[in-house]
């Protein structure tokens, strides 16, 4: 193969094979500015001049991509056919000759073509050095334990012949103390006490009976007086989490971590916490066990508060905290391959969140972003303020409430970049998988890419300011509904910037279609122009014909919850018009409904 | 009473093919042993000299020590068939008895090395219960064809009993002051019978008692309180009822709700009950405010049986 002679292959290479033996889990975080070989590409395929067609097609297609997609890691056999392209080999390096090498990158059209995707590379820690032995290897060695630990077994046959017991005694009738027939039983203990004593505790006992026949009889038990001495305060508030303890379980894949607790005192501090995970538990599950761990190891030294408040870092096994973020408390800790963390306080706000790949865009909460969402979160307490003023309207109490539930973390957490998977409820009817994306600038909905029926969608993205409000409009045992008001693309103004979103009815999503989307929702608060006169806030005027459309979702309870709160986090924090609107014309719509209830009656 | 707090443990098995030891306290789960990885726990004992902890499963039986760091059984029985769905201890430890489907109650002389079987009882279908007397001679069991039988294991004397046909009974009880004898069966009703025994007399006379309605579905678990006034009876509807023996008149429920409540422990004075359910949690209850006092968490699944031996003080 003439591939060790092509510059983009090579660079490309070797940042696949950085990207796919890295363990942080961050490496594309790090590396997504240094795409070299993109860099080369792009920088030489302009400076050429002269390149034969096959070349153009290329460069056509691949500065057409760099648009589109970030490279995944493919294998380049697959697409040999385009390794005929003419090529002199041993050409001397000139920087022209920086060619693209084909196949490597490839448009997003080719990823419905599934027999293109090769698996997934993936490195096995056990991987070193070392061979995997043998199977056999393995079953002789396990077998070979089993009988060692089957020699220290007394064993006995279940069907061996009855042999009836040699002493005559070996069945003994115990005789049991017969109560007096009209009074309750005392124990056999009080009886061996004096008469005097005897004849003092049956008449008390007699005497309470009478009040109470479930009264108190004098048995003390152990039990009882160790819980009396154990209030119910010394429980673990960790013991939740005990339950994520490898060593606990059997036949479950576990996990080793030694982990610093850096909120211990200095010498204890410097030792790691060994720690034996199950591999299906989350990030937050191994804080909370490490918690437990710690305050059973360590019972005086550290009053811990809840998990939210801590993370865990990348570490040296030296204890130096590494300057990273904290890793993700959603992913299973099985991805990560360290053998030292530090548990440590969770900083402020992280840096950097988390980048989607699916779409190609970033959600980098940058300095610049930090200062408007403070700015943001400032002008969002001044609205509430003024809309302190009347108390009264169900609404406000609504916005107390939720304000109530948003607390300090959670105002933190919101902006972060989130994917939920959800089924979203097509005209009240048809469902099909979605995988939404909560982010402080925007939000994505993504059709999943198995679906059969239905014509794929093309993903929507629709920026932060256009969406109003969301809330749960039906909640059953398990399964909830959540609606996501947003701003209807069919008025003017800001909607230029919705262009994703799908238009027309083909590419509809619930409610896309202004029509249809207000013809299945009577709850919408859809208003003709001229009830926007009414409104007290005469600045919104000019936004007071705005209408607004709906995606609705159906999802479990807790997800419906989270995405809710944190959405309505986001929006509350940016305190756009659009939002206000919303809430304006809905409060608007209840006060008439309620206004026209008795004109009824 | 040399019992330190140490031996104040309680025990729990379940369908995650785990034995858990946890300190009753606090809630730390103390040990995890290894059971049969095909099998559930479907009861649990301890010896008397509270030693040891003898499980039996599908296809098993095993006895483990409780005072060493190892979690590998220290007896194993070979060549068991199909569930053995109960077993106990004579009070000084001389044998143990067990109860299988293969219709057979067995009585396991435990002081020769190695045990053997000194008695069977054949109750001709699979027997799902086994209680022992206090008096330590007579064995109630309850099959799954609907019979109840008492069995002096001295005399080998036995009387059968069917309170009601087409029911499986799921579990039997005697009071430990020896006047009861309940069975519950998977039709939700639980039946009394008092007993009574003249000297001389090889066998407990059975007088029919009362039949309760105790719950709309199958009932689990039947146990007399120490103190003999309490009877509970767990069910698959997430109840369990706790009946007064004075006039068999429910007293309390405790719920968990949508889950089977598998097993049940009083502590000595008959104030507090361990449930074991199938949520994988087991909790301790004071019964007089029916609120939950601990929780003990760490099995990944249904917890089917648990095993609690309290102490008095004189």
């Amino acid at each position: 193969m003439a591939t060790y002679s092509n510059q983009h292959w090579l660079l490309s290479h070797i940042r696949n094979s950085f990207i796919s033996t890295d363990d942080t889990g961050i490496c594309e975080t790090v590396m997504l500015s240094d795409d070299m070989p993109k860099h080369y590409l792009r920088k030489f395929q302009t400076a050429t001049t002269t390149m034969d067609a096959y070349r153009r097609s290329q460069r056509l297609q691949a500065s057409h991509q760099q648009q589109r997609k970030h490279p995944e890691q493919r294998s380049a056999p697959l697409h040999q056919h385009h390794m005929m392209a003419p090529r002199i080999a041993d050409q001397p390096l000139q920087e022209v000759d920086f060619l693209c090498y084909p196949g490597l990158d490839l448009s997003d059209d080719e990823d419905m073509d599934m027999s293109t995707h090769s698996f997934d590379i993936q490195m096995y820690p056990e991987v070193g050095a070392h061979r995997f032995r043998s199977n056999t290897a393995q079953k002789l060695e396990k077998l070979d334990i089993a009988k060692r630990k089957a020699a220290r077994i007394k064993s006995v046959n279940y069907n061996e012949e009855v042999q009836p017991p040699d002493r005559k005694d070996f069945f003994q009738r115990k005789a049991l103390s017969e109560p007096p027939a009209d009074k309750p039983t005392i124990s056999t203990k009080t009886k061996t006490t004096t008469t005097l004593t005897k004849s003092a505790t049956t008449t008390t006992s007699t005497k309470s009976s009478s009040d109470d026949d479930l009264s108190d009889r004098g048995v003390r038990s152990m039990l009882t007086e160790q819980l009396a001495r154990s209030p119910k305060q010394t429980q673990n508030r960790f013991i939740e989490y005990a339950r994520f303890d490898g060593t606990a379980q059997v036949g479950m894949p576990t996990k080793r971590i030694n982990v610093y607790v850096n909120m211990l005192p200095e010498p204890e501090r410097n030792y790691p916490l060994k720690i034996c995970v199950l591999a299906t538990a989350k990030i937050i599950e191994v804080i909370g066990l490490v918690c437990y761990k710690t305050t059973l190891q360590y019972t005086d030294a550290v009053q811990l508060k809840s998990v939210q408040h801590y993370a865990l870092y990348m570490t040296e096994d030296n204890d130096d905290m590494e300057d990273f973020p904290p890793l993700d408390n959603r992913e299973p800790c099985s991805k990560f391959g360290f053998s030292h963390l530090t548990l440590a306080e969770r900083r402020p706000l992280a840096p950097v969140t988390r980048i989607d790949y699916q779409l190609g865009t970033k959600s980098m909460t940058s300095e610049e972003d930090k200062v408007a969402m403070a700015d943001a979160a400032v002008h969002a307490l001044q609205h509430i303020n003024l809309n302190g003023d009347v108390p009264d309207s169900p609404l406000d109490q609504v916005k107390e409430y939720e304000q109530r539930l948003l607390n300090h973390n959670d105002m933190l957490e919101a902006p972060m970049h989130r994917t939920y998977r959800l089924t979203i409820i097509d005209k009240r009817f048809f469902k099909s998988d979605v995988t939404l994306a909560v982010s402080g600038e925007r939000i994505e909905i993504d059709q999943h890419k198995n679906t059969k029926f239905w014509t794929n969608r093309k993903p929507v993205s629709t920026p932060i300011d256009l969406v109003a409000h969301c809330e749960i409009v039906e909640q059953r045992q398990l399964k909830a509904v959540l609606r996501i008001w947003l701003k209807s693309n069919s008025s003017s103004g800001i909607a230029t910037s919705c262009t994703s979103a799908p238009s027309g009815s083909t590419a509809t999503l619930s409610g896309s279609n202004v029509g249809g989307g207000f013809g299945h929702s009577p709850s919408s608060p859809r208003h003709s122009s001229g009830s926007s006169s009414s409104s007290p806030f005469g600045l919104f005027s000019s936004v007071a014909s705005i209408r607004f459309k709906h995606y609705d979702f159906d999802t479990d309870v807790h997800t419906a919850e989270q995405i809710r709160n944190k959405l309505n986090c986001i929006l509350e924090m940016r305190a756009s018009d659009i939002r206000r609107e919303f809430l304006h014309q809905r409060e608007r719509k209840q006060e008439k409904h309620l206004a026209k209830r008795p004109l009824k009656l | 009473m040399e019992a330190t707090e140490d031996q104040l443990i309680l025990a729990t098995g379940g369908y995650d093919h785990t034995i858990k030891v946890w300190q009753t306290s606090t809630g730390n789960c103390i040990k995890t042993m290894r059971f049969v990885e095909t099998s559930q726990v479907n009861a649990l004992d301890r010896t008397p000299d509270k030693t040891r902890l003898a499980a039996c499963g599908y296809q098993c039986i095993r006895l483990y020590d409780l005072d060493s760091n190892c979690t590998a059984p220290v007896i194993n029985f070979d060549a068991v068939q199909k569930n053995v769905t109960r077993l106990g201890f004579q009070e000084d430890g001389k044998w143990m008895f067990t109860a299988g489907e293969d219709h057979r109650v067995r009585i396991w002389d435990m002081i020769s090395a190695p045990p053997h079987c000194s008695r069977v009882f054949d109750c001709q279908a699979p027997v799902n219960a086994a209680c022992l007397h206090p008096n330590q001679v007579e064995i109630a069991m309850g099959s799954q064809n609907g019979g109840v039988y008492l069995w002096d294991v001295k005399s080998e004397l036995h009387e059968q009993l069917v309170p009601e046909l087409e029911a499986s009974i799921q579990d039997v009880a005697i009071s430990p002051d020896g006047h009861y004898m309940a069975a519950a069966n998977n039709k939700g009703n639980c039946y009394i019978w008092e007993l009574s025994i003249s000297p001389g007399q090889m066998l407990s006379t059975i007088n029919p008692k009362k039949m309760i309605q105790a719950h709309n579905r199958s009932i689990l678990r039947c146990k007399f309180s120490p103190d003999s006034r309490l009877l509970v009876t767990t069910s698959g509807n997430g109840s369990a009822c706790i009946w007064k023996t004075g006039d068999f008149s429910k007293w309390r429920e405790l719920t968990i709700k949508n889950y089977w409540i598998w097993d049940a422990a009083f502590s000595a004075d008959s104030k507090l009950l361990f449930t074991a359910s199938s949520d994988g949690v087991a909790r301790l209850w004071k019964l007089e405010t029916k609120t939950c006092e601990r929780e003990y968490t760490g099995h990944s699944k249904a917890i089917t049986a648990l095993s609690f031996n309290d102490e008095t003080f004189d």
